[in-house]
């Protein structure tokens, strides 16, 4: 019986030395040839954290910057100080919530309007209004994202009364504020930024169809891109930068179309032949506007309402149907039309190759936003087992307002800058798990 | 929807506590009751009945780290109770013998948990099948013998994943398929025994089971649970794929047994995992998703030493190749090439009674895919720890 006693302890033994967790040997994270020490980021709404038609706290929590700098922490990554609202101003700017879906299956949405950070609205003469948010109190800043700024504002001296998001993080008061943005994001010593600024010198025109703001200059738009990469590059920074999205390549514009909105007009009212939309003559700046039937080449904006379709309108000829007569063509703000959609990805093309040109030359990093969004227009994504898609809601990368992005949507594009980063600097940020992150949020 | 463990794909080839000891051999050796399983021509050779019974409480420890991160997520510690039992009677040294085999040859047991990077792939899976067998063994002549049973399958499934659409709180949507099924089949085996050494081939036939009716449960979002219509139910067909097996057993000295095994898998069968829903909606479709298995092979090796009159001493080894090809590795089954190492300890309590402890370590070498359908890119490595017990009862 000893021998069998002392078989029981060898087999013992044997189970308890071999009964561990596999562990994979995973790769050794380095910085590379970059400094991650003091990160900044430069950019406008995306790079802020907006979405679903506004700027509030949860939004800027999840911001692709602040994605980026926490995945930097292991590789020698400093803190990142976000200008975030406080809790009792949660909801910042207000937003959009989903409510549910009518009988149709169509989103309903409402605005959130309690807990804002709004403090005042100030006139400025020749300009309009600026809404005017709670002053960010703190002194460090990190996140230099900017609702609305085009980089055709980034030399402007009073831009900082003019726009309530920049105005919030300026130690002065509108409407005295004299410091650019280009001086106020290059104060303090950084050594890498991200640069995703461009996108509103087309969207801007884009999302008001064309009719409430223009594109920029195409030489302007090269002068200053270049002037910003040269200052932020002037101490030896390093830092990645992200090309403009094709504007078509978002839900705004391809939610609501043409052929849907006419195939319900016909449904009411059989004789309805075409919409008509007051269109641009030719894809120029220098074009003019006539009405014509419009087709599925014409974008219809997300916020069109549809129910005008239809409404008398009174004409030199009697009260004419809106949208439905070359005489009452859907007003220009609610469509990009098919020339104005051909100028507006001339302008991007070009901008593009002013970004990609001046990153190669400065030896930066570029994540091509355009590519990489229409390549999900085209072909949708498949990440961790989560069908993504363009499209409005269900796409679960953009957010409610059909331009901006859903947490997960931003924590794609992090891991898309992060890739970029990595292959230009020879760094290993890891990756974020984008499944951390949430798309459209449903009742 | 399969999954784990031992062996190929979702393959449990734990049958006996004997011949695991010795590397999973037995298609040449006859040893005891599992030759039911084994090779049913070998049952009519065993000296005496027998009515025996085991367990092997496994744990499958699977580890995965996404790609382009220092992440590693383990599999919850679960244990699987993989079983055996086997009857086997005739007369002395008669030329038949009826045999009763009920096992687990297929089944699965990962959970992954609810917060892992690959939850809308599987959060976990439990599969079982269990096979009941009647068995015929006839000695045809002094050296050869037959068998052949009928094989009857009674499978069951619970599947769990996440849904890709977020409450309010953000919480995921969570779906979850239960169910049972059957299938049918068939197990032949011929022996041959000489004095100097005995050989053997078995084949397992394909059993195709069918889970019809099987509850399907999908938790969503209030206001996108029209487009998930409950309750709904679910039809789902699995191929469990035929095996043929050859072995030998040699006898080098009274103390020794040698035994060498090799297993055809024919996983090439299992194509796609099919769902199809009673009730569908735009969003809810029938799913199929492609699985594109190829046939595997083992290798195996074991020997039993007789220490004493009282102790057996066995030890055993083998190879598998995976039957899951690149671009198709799923969390339920993070299948590899995989090596084994086996040792065993029999007793003899008195002349009837055996009884046997075994362990087993498994391990699937580290494999770094992306999955076509998922894209969950990562690496996993996975461990199987496999304990087991079994008395028999001889006269």
């Amino acid at each position: 019986m000893k021998f069998i006693k002392n078989s029981l302890y060898i087999f013992a033994g044997v189970i308890l030395f071999t009964a561990c967790k596999p562990d994979i040997k995973t790769p050794t994270l380095t910085k590379g040839n970059a400094d991650f020490s003091r990160y900044i980021s430069i950019g406008n709404s995306l790079t802020a954290g907006y979405a679903d038609g506004g700027l509030y706290l949860a939004g800027q929590q999840v911001s692709y910057p602040s994605i980026i700098a926490n995945q930097m922490k292991s590789v020698g990554g400093g803190n990142f100080t976000q200008p975030l609202f406080g809790s009792n101003e949660a909801n910042g700017s207000g937003y959009l919530t989903l409510t549910g879906f009518s009988s149709t299956g169509l989103p309903v949405t409402a605005n959130v309007t309690n807990n804002l950070a709004i403090r005042d609205v100030l006139k400025v003469e020749g300009f309009g209004n600026v809404t005017l948010y709670n002053k960010y109190a703190g002194t460090d800043i990190n996140n230099y994202g900017v609702p609305g700024i085009k980089l055709y504002n980034i030399t402007y001296a009073p831009y900082g009364n003019l726009n309530g998001f920049f105005e919030r993080l300026l130690p002065g008061k509108a409407p005295n504020n004299t410091t650019t943005y280009l001086q106020f994001v290059t104060a303090k010593p950084f050594t890498f930024f991200s640069n995703w600024l461009g996108n509103n010198d087309a969207l801007g025109y884009a999302t008001s169809g064309g009719a409430g703001d223009v594109l920029t200059d195409k030489t302007t738009f090269a002068g200053l891109y270049q002037l910003l990469i040269t200052t932020l590059t002037a101490n030896g920074a390093k830092g990645v930068v992200a090309t403009v999205p094709d504007v078509t390549a978002i839900p705004y514009f391809n939610t609501v179309t043409v052929d849907a909105v006419l195939a319900g007009v016909k449904q009411a009212n059989p004789q309805a032949q075409a919409l008509y939309v007051n269109a641009l003559s030719s894809p120029s700046t220098t074009g003019t506007y006539a009405a014509r039937p419009a087709t599925n080449k014409d974008l219809l904006i997300l916020t069109f309402n549809t129910g005008l379709i239809g409404t008398p309108v009174t004409t030199p000829y009697g009260p004419l149907p809106y949208g439905l007569t070359q005489f009452t063509p859907i007003d220009n703000q609610y469509v990009l039309d098919q020339n104005e959609v051909a100028l507006t990805q001339d302008y991007v093309n070009t901008y593009n190759q002013t970004i990609k040109s001046v990153a190669a030359s400065s030896g930066l990093a570029v994540f091509d936003a355009y590519t990489f969004l229409n390549n999900i227009k085209t072909n949708g994504l498949i990440e961790d087992g989560i069908p993504l898609s363009s499209n409005y809601i269900s796409g679960g990368i953009f957010s409610l307002d059909g331009v901006h992005l859903t947490p997960r949507g931003y924590a794609i594009v992090a891991n898309e800058f992060i890739k970029a980063i990595n292959s230009k600097y020879g760094s290993n940020i890891p990756l974020t798990n984008i499944t951390n992150y949430t798309g459209v949020k449903l009742p | 929807m399969p999954f784990l463990a031992k062996s190929q794909g979702f393959q449990v080839n734990l049958f006996g506590e004997k011949q695991i000891g010795m590397g999973h051999t037995g298609t040449g050796v006859a040893l005891d009751g599992a030759a039911v399983v084994f090779n049913p021509g070998a049952v009519v050779t065993l000296p005496d009945n027998y009515i025996q019974g085991g367990v092997s409480p496994l744990v499958f420890q699977s580890d995965f780290n996404p790609s382009g991160t220092n992440t590693q997520y383990h599999t919850l510690d679960k244990k699987a109770y993989p079983f055996s039992f086997y009857g086997a009677f005739g007369p002395k040294k008669g030329i038949w013998k009826l045999g009763l085999g009920v096992y687990t040859p297929f089944g699965g047991l990962a959970d992954w948990g609810q917060s892992w990077q690959g939850r809308y792939v599987l959060e976990s899976l439990d599969l079982k099948a269990i096979y009941f067998q009647p068995t015929l063994s006839i000695k045809i002549s002094e050296n050869l013998s037959i068998g052949a049973g009928f094989v009857y399958n009674r499978g069951s499934v619970d599947l769990t994943k996440a849904i890709p659409l977020s409450y309010t709180n953000g919480q995921d949507g969570q779906a979850e398929l239960t169910g049972s099924g059957k299938g049918y089949g068939w197990n032949a085996g011929i022996y041959y025994k000489s004095a100097d050494f005995t050989a053997g081939f078995s084949h397992r036939s394909q059993v195709t089971t069918t889970i019809s009716g099987g509850n399907a449960i999908f938790t969503v979002p209030a206001s996108i649970q029209p487009n998930f219509p409950q309750p709904n139910t679910f039809t789902a067909t699995i191929p469990l794929p035929a095996v043929n097996s050859i072995g030998i057993g040699l006898y080098p000295t009274k103390k020794w047994i040698l035994a060498f095994d090799i297993n055809y898998v024919s996983w090439n069968t299992y194509k796609n995992l099919e769902f199809d829903y009673s009730k569908t909606s735009t969003i809810l479709t029938n799913t199929k998703s492609p699985r594109n298995y190829k046939d595997a092979y083992t290798f195996r090796a074991g020997a039993q030493y007789k220490a004493s009159d009282e102790v057996d001493l066995r030890f055993g080894t083998g190879y598998g190749t995976t039957a899951v090809s690149d671009g198709y590795v799923t969390p339920e089954a993070p299948d590899a090439n995989r090596v084994y190492l086996t040792g065993g300890l029999g007793f003899k309590f008195t002349k009837q009674f055996d009884f046997d402890l075994v362990f087993e370590y498994e391990h699937l070498l580290s494999r770094t895919q992306t999955n076509i359908e998922s894209q969950l890119s990562g690496t996993f490595e996975t461990n199987v720890f496999i304990p087991g017990v079994s008395l028999a009862y001889h006269w």
